[in-house]
C-alpha cells in the first residue's frame, strides 16, 4: 500500500480549565448531580472551544504540506491529531503506513541513564526495533557528534548535546510517512545547518510529508503546499508562497486578497542577480506593475515603500518609503522601479514585500507579493548588525613585518 | 459554531489487534522495563537485596500478628506456617509493589504521553514487569531456606513457576486499569495504598484457611488474590501438587479444604479476564490520555 496521509472533516474540542481530576472533587459532584442541584458553575459561559474547525487535506506519497499560523492557530493539535496523540472530537484521520515524528526528538531521555542507553530507549519509543537501533547506532553517534560523551549520563550534558542526540535518533527513522515540527533550532549554527540538510533529505524523499514551522522560509523551500490555519480554521490552501503571502498580510494588520488594490496592483518582485547574497554585500530588487488612477487622483499620502522581513520570525527589519528617497507614486501604466539594499544583517532568511504606505495616516495600504531572499555567511557574524566602520591610525606602533621571523631564528 | 456533522471516533481495537500491537512493541517495553531497573537499582545502596526488605517486612507483620493469635488461643507456631508465610509472603509483594509502581507509571510520563506516539500500554506493562527480578530474587532466597530451616525441596515447587506467571498476568490486568484511572483521578494512588495495606487481611498471606473453620475458609479461597498466594504455601512449602486437593486441619478439629483444582482454574480464569479488561479498558480511554497529561 502506499503511504497516504489525510484529515477527513477533523474537529478538535478542547475544555478550558480543569475537569475534575479526583475523585474527592468528581463524587460529591455526581452526587449533587443524582439529587438533581447541580453547581452554578455549569450555567456560566462554554467551557469549551473549538481547537480546529472542519480541517481536511490529503497528503500522497511526494508530497510535502506545510502548516502555518499564529500561536494558537492549531497547528500542534493538527501535529497531535496527525501523530495519534490525541483523538479528534469528530472526523477521521487516516494513515497508511508507519508514521515517524520528528517532534520532540528527546523527550523520552531519562537524565540518569547514559548516552548510550538513551539511545536505545528514546529509539525504541519512536518506534525502532532494538536491532535497528544497533545497527543505525554508530550513525547515530556520529551524526550527533557526541562520541565522547556516550558513557556519560544525559543530565551532565548541555542542552544542545541533547537536542542533537535527540535529533540524530529522529533523523535515523526511516518511516513511510514524516511529521516534522520546528526541531530545526537545535544546536549550534554548524549542527542547524546539518539537520536541516537531513530534514530536507528525508522530506524529499518520496515519502508524504507534513511540516509545521515559524520559519516561512523552509516552508517555501521544502512544500510542495500549504494550508494556513487561523483559529483553527483554514483560511487559505494552496501553493506555499500564497499561504506564506497571506500569512504575512494578516501579521500586517490589513485585509486579505490587497495585492490588487484597485487603483494600484503590484505584479512581480524579483532579484535579477539571484535571491541570495552574502551578509554586508548589495542585493538589487526589481518591482514591477501598473497603476490606473485615471478617474480619481491617489490620496495624498500614499506613497511606494518596500520592507523587509527576518523570515523565521516574520518580524520587520527595515522598511523605506520612496517618499524618503524621492520616488513619486506611478499614477498611469506600468511602472517599474529598483531598491537596492545593503544587507548589513545577520545570516539567515529574510523575505521583501513592496507596499503602499499613506504617509499621513501612518497604514499600510497595498501590499504586494513577497520575495524570499537568503543572506549567506561571508565573515564570521557574531553581533545584530555590522556597522561598516572604517579605521584610520595616524599613531600606532607596530611591530617590524620581519619581527617574529627573527625572534624565532634567534631562539633557534 | 455549527456542530460537527461526522460522526466521532473511539478507539474500539478488538483485543487480538491490541495485542499485535503489543507484540510489535516488545522491544519498548524492555527498554522501559531496563530504564525502571537501572534507575532503581543505581539508587538504591543495596542492590538486589532491596528485592528482599519488601518480604522481609511483609513476614516480620505476619509473625507479629499470627504470635498475638497463637497466644489469644494458646497454641504454638509451627514451623512450616512460619515458612508458608515467607512463601506466601513473595507473590503479595510482588502484587502490592508492583501495583504501587504501576500505578504512578502513566502519571509519572505524563510529558512523553503528551508528545510522542507509541504503544501506551507498554508503561504500566513494563513497570509491572521490572519488579519481576525482585520476584525471583526472593523466590530464589525462600527456595534456598527452607532446607536450612529443616524442610525438604519438592518437585512440586515448580508449581510456583505457574502459579507466578498468572500472578504477573492478574497483575498487569490490575495495573492498566489503576494506571489509567490515575491519570484521570490523581487521589486513585492513595485509595490504592490503603487497600494494600486492610488488602492483605483479605488475602491468605496472614493466614491460614483452617484456621477460618470450614465456612470462613470457604469464603477466603474464593476472594480473588487467595488462589495464587495460597498454591505457595500448598506447592513450594507443603510440596504437593495444585491438582490434588489438599485438606488440614488445625488444632484437632476436623479437615478443611485448604486448596482444591479448580482454584488453578479459577486463577487462571481471573489473570486471563482481567488481562483482557485492563487491555480493552486502557485502549478506550488512551485517546484522553494526552489532555489529562
Amino acid at each position: 500500500m502506499t503511504p497516504y496521509l489525510a484529515f477527513d472533516r477533523v474537529w478538535k474540542q478542547f475544555r478550558r480549565g480543569q475537569a475534575h481530576d479526583s475523585l474527592r472533587d468528581l463524587l460529591p459532584a455526581m452526587a449533587r448531580r443524582l439529587v438533581g442541584r447541580a453547581p452554578a458553575e455549569h450555567k456560566g459561559p462554554s467551557k469549551t472551544f473549538w481547537a480546529l474547525r472542519d480541517l481536511s487535506f490529503e497528503v500522497k506519497a511526494g508530497e510535502v504540506l506545510g502548516i502555518i499560523g499564529h500561536n494558537g492557530a492549531g497547528k500542534s493539535t493538527a501535529l497531535k491529531l496527525l501523530n495519534r496523540i490525541m483523538d479528534p472530537t469528530a472526523g477521521a484521520v487516516t494513515a497508511h503506513g508507519r508514521i515517524g515524528a520528528l517532534i520532540e526528538v528527546s523527550a523520552g531521555f531519562h537524565q540518569d541513564l547514559t548516552g548510550r542507553q538513551n539511545v536505545f530507549l528514546q529509539g525504541a519509543i519512536m518506534g525502532m526495533r532494538k536491532a535497528e537501533v544497533a545497527r543505525k547506532f554508530d550513525e547515530i553517534v556520529d551524526f550527533s557528534g557526541i562520541e565522547d560523551f556516550l558513557d556519560t549520563p544525559v543530565k551532565r550534558y548541555s542542552s544542545g548535546m541533547n537536542a542533537r542526540l535527540g535529533f540524530s535518533i529522529a533523523a535515523h527513522l526511516e518511516p513511510d510517512i514524516l511529521i516534522i515540527d520546528e526541531v530545526l533550532a537545535v544546536g549550534d549554527a554548524a549542527f542547524q545547518q546539518k539537520a536541516f540538510g537531513r530534514i530536507k533529505q528525508m522530506a524529499t524523499g518520496g515519502a508524504p510529508v507534513v511540516l509545521v514551522s515559524h520559519q516561512l522560509d523552509r516552508i517555501a523551500e521544502l512544500c510542495t503546499k500549504a494550508i494556513l490555519l487561523d483559529h483553527g480554521a483554514v483560511r487559505a490552501e494552496g501553493a506555499p508562497m500564497e499561504c506564506i503571502n497571506k500569512y504575512l498580510h494578516g501579521v500586517a494588520g490589513t485585509a486579505a486578497g490587497v495585492s490588487s488594490g484597485g487603483q494600484i496592483c503590484f505584479d512581480k518582485v524579483m532579484a535579477p542577480n539571484g535571491q541570495a547574497v552574502a551578509s554586508g554585500q548589495d542585493i538589487t530588487i526589481v518591482v514591477t506593475g501598473t497603476a490606473n488612477f485615471a478617474s480619481a487622483p491617489p490620496p495624498e499620502g500614499w506613497t511606494p515603500a518596500i520592507r523587509v522581513r527576518d523570515a523565521a520570525t516574520a518580524a520587520q527589519v527595515h522598511s523605506v518609503t520612496g517618499l524618503q528617497r524621492g520616488i513619486p507614486l506611478p499614477v498611469s501604466g506600468e511602472f517599474e522601479y529598483h531598491v537596492t539594499f545593503q544587507m548589513n544583517v545577520q545570516p539567515g532568511r529574510y523575505s521583501v514585500e513592496p507596499l503602499i504606505w499613506d504617509a499621513i495616516t501612518n497604514q499600510t495600504e497595498i501590499v504586494g507579493p513577497a520575495l524570499p531572499i537568503e543572506v549567506l555567511e561571508r565573515l564570521p557574524f557574531y553581533c545584530e548588525v555590522q556597522m561598516n566602520s572604517r579605521w584610520l591610525a595616524p599613531k600606532l606602533a607596530a611591530l617590524p613585518k620581519n619581527f617574529g621571523a627573527t625572534s624565532e631564528r634567534q631562539s633557534a | 459554531m455549527p456542530p460537527p456533522s461526522v460522526v466521532s471516533v473511539r478507539r474500539r481495537a478488538s483485543i487480538a489487534t491490541i495485542i499485535a500491537e503489543l507484540w510489535d512493541s516488545r522491544d519498548l517495553v524492555v527498554q522501559f522495563m531496563i530504564r525502571d531497573i537501572t534507575i532503581r537499582y543505581a539508587q538504591a545502596i543495596m542492590g538486589f537485596a532491596w528485592a528482599l526488605v519488601m518480604p522481609i517486612l511483609i513476614v516480620c507483620a505476619g509473625l507479629v500478628f499470627r504470635v498475638v493469635l497463637a497466644t489469644l488461643s494458646n497454641s504454638a507456631i509451627g514451623g512450616a506456617s512460619v515458612a508458608g508465610l515467607a512463601a506466601k509472603a513473595v507473590p503479595w509483594a510482588f502484587f502490592s509493589g508492583a501495583l504501587t509502581q504501576a500505578t504512578q507509571s502513566l502519571l509519572s510520563q505524563a510529558n512523553l504521553i503528551g508528545k510522542v506516539y507509541f504503544a501506551r500500554e507498554s508503561i504500566p506493562i513494563a513497570s509491572v514487569f521490572a519488579q519481576m527480578p525482585d520476584l525471583v530474587v526472593s523466590l530464589v532466597v525462600v527456595l534456598i531456606v527452607l532446607p536450612l530451616v529443616g524442610l525438604s525441596l519438592h518437585v512440586a515447587s515448580l508449581w510456583a513457576i505457574v502459579v507466578l506467571l498468572l500472578l504477573v498476568l492478574f497483575t498487569t490486568g490490575w495495573a492498566l486499569i489503576l494506571s489509567c484511572a490515575n491519570l484521570f483521578f490523581r487521589d486513585v494512588k492513595y485509595i490504592l495504598q490503603v487497600s494494600l495495606n486492610f488488602g492483605v487481611f483479605a488475602t491468605p498471606v496472614f493466614f491460614e484457611p483452617q484456621m477460618l473453620g470450614r465456612k470462613g475458609s470457604q469464603i477466603l479461597l474464593a476472594l480473588p488474590l487467595s488462589p495464587f498466594i495460597q498454591a505457595m504455601d500448598v506447592a513450594v512449602v507443603r510440596g504437593r501438587s495444585l491438582l490434588e486437593p489438599l485438606a488440614l486441619s488445625s488444632a484437632g478439629k476436623a479437615p478443611v479444604t485448604v486448596w482444591a483444582p479448580w482454584m488453578l482454574g479459577y486463577a487462571a480464569t481471573l489473570a486471563v479476564a482481567l488481562a483482557g479488561i485492563g487491555l480493552i479498558v486502557f485502549r478506550r480511554a488512551s485517546g484522553k490520555f494526552a489532555e489529562m497529561a
